[in-house]
């Protein structure tokens, strides 16, 4: 049904100015995942009664929260470009769309969920620590799927 | 023309499991994946780390703090990256003794520990030593020299300055 969006994506040839546009993009794509996840551990890893455990929750979590966004709005805008370039090759992937559904289910469960759980200043229980692993191992799934696109 | 030549050829004839693993059909992919998963668990923390440091993000968490708290996670992250990269390094040496990047990051991975430990000299004993100018430069290198290795590491991948 998308197939031909993704036609008119790659036709659009937005590395086609020059040969070293693919490797920035994709290394500015890196960076910003880093940045992201790091913002995100902190937090999860307090949910988890590890790291930063002497400070309330909401605390770590609104200090880390610009770097959160900012490394994901870094992703989102380095991430178009680079499905744009082959879109024809990532349309058929399996991988790319486990990918996708995957990334859409980690950012509902950060935004809801854990959001939620993040607003408090003590966590207690179980729940917080399933929620922090939660978050890790989705957005952990997320890069990790988004290496195998092109490698399985 | 890069150096060590011979010792990586004869590292390729004689490591144990070499052929193993770089002729394992999912050899290259798990050890990459792994390896990509575990550079953000320390990469990451490294960053929270350093820019606490250099005074931009955490602020409400002491910096002393912060390095205790997170050395163990951010060891735990590395200890996945070195064995994950040994692996690669492992499946194919003489791959990786062609690439100019490849010495660059190992190069970089040096500096960066050295690094390290001026960090550790600079803030070591002294709570107000976070806070130095000293502190703050240092942790501005760390984050310049690991964003290196990353970069360095992913040009591997492609054929530029590569050698025979």
């Amino acid at each position: 049904m998308l197939e031909p969006f993704f036609q008119w994506m790659e036709s659009v040839g937005v590395y086609s100015a020059s040969p070293l546009i693919g490797p920035i993009v994709n290394l500015i794509h890196l960076l910003c995942m880093v940045t992201f996840i790091g913002a995100l551990l902190i937090v999860d890893l307090r949910l988890m009664g590890a790291g930063l455990t002497g400070r309330p929750v909401r605390e770590i979590a609104r200090d880390a929260q610009p770097w959160l966004v900012g490394g994901f709005l870094g992703l989102v805008l380095t991430g178009i470009p680079a499905l744009m370039s082959t879109a024809t090759l990532q349309y058929p992937n399996r991988i790319f769309w486990f990918k996708m559904y995957l990334l859409a289910a980690a950012c509902i469960f950060t935004m809801t969920v854990r959001r939620g759980m993040t607003q408090t200043d003590e966590v207690q229980g179980a729940l917080p620590k399933l929620v922090g692993l939660l978050s890790i191992v989705a957005w952990l799934g997320v890069a990790a799927s988004a290496r195998l696109i092109m490698l399985l | 023309m890069l150096p060590f030549r011979e010792a990586f050829e004869w590292l390729d004839a004689n490591l144990p499991g070499t052929l193993y693993l770089r002729d394992a059909q999912y050899g290259f992919t798990v050890l990459l994946t792994l390896h990509v998963v575990s550079m953000c668990l320390f990469f990451g923390l490294i960053i929270m780390m350093d820019l606490r440091l250099v005074g931009v993000a955490n602020l409400g968490t002491r910096p002393a703090e912060i390095q205790q708290r997170l050395f163990p996670w951010q060891m735990f992250g590395f200890g996945l990256v070195c064995i994950s990269g040994g692996l690669l390094f492992w499946s194919d040496p003489l791959r990786y003794q062609g690439k100019l990047y490849f010495w660059i990051k190992m190069g970089l991975m040096g500096l960066s520990g050295l690094n390290a430990m001026a960090i550790h000299f600079i803030t070591h004993g002294s709570e107000a030593a976070w806070d130095s100018k000293a502190a703050r430069v240092a942790g501005t290198v760390s984050l310049v020299l690991w964003a290196g290795v990353l970069v360095t590491g992913r040009l591997v991948a492609y054929e530029w300055l590569t050698y025979e």
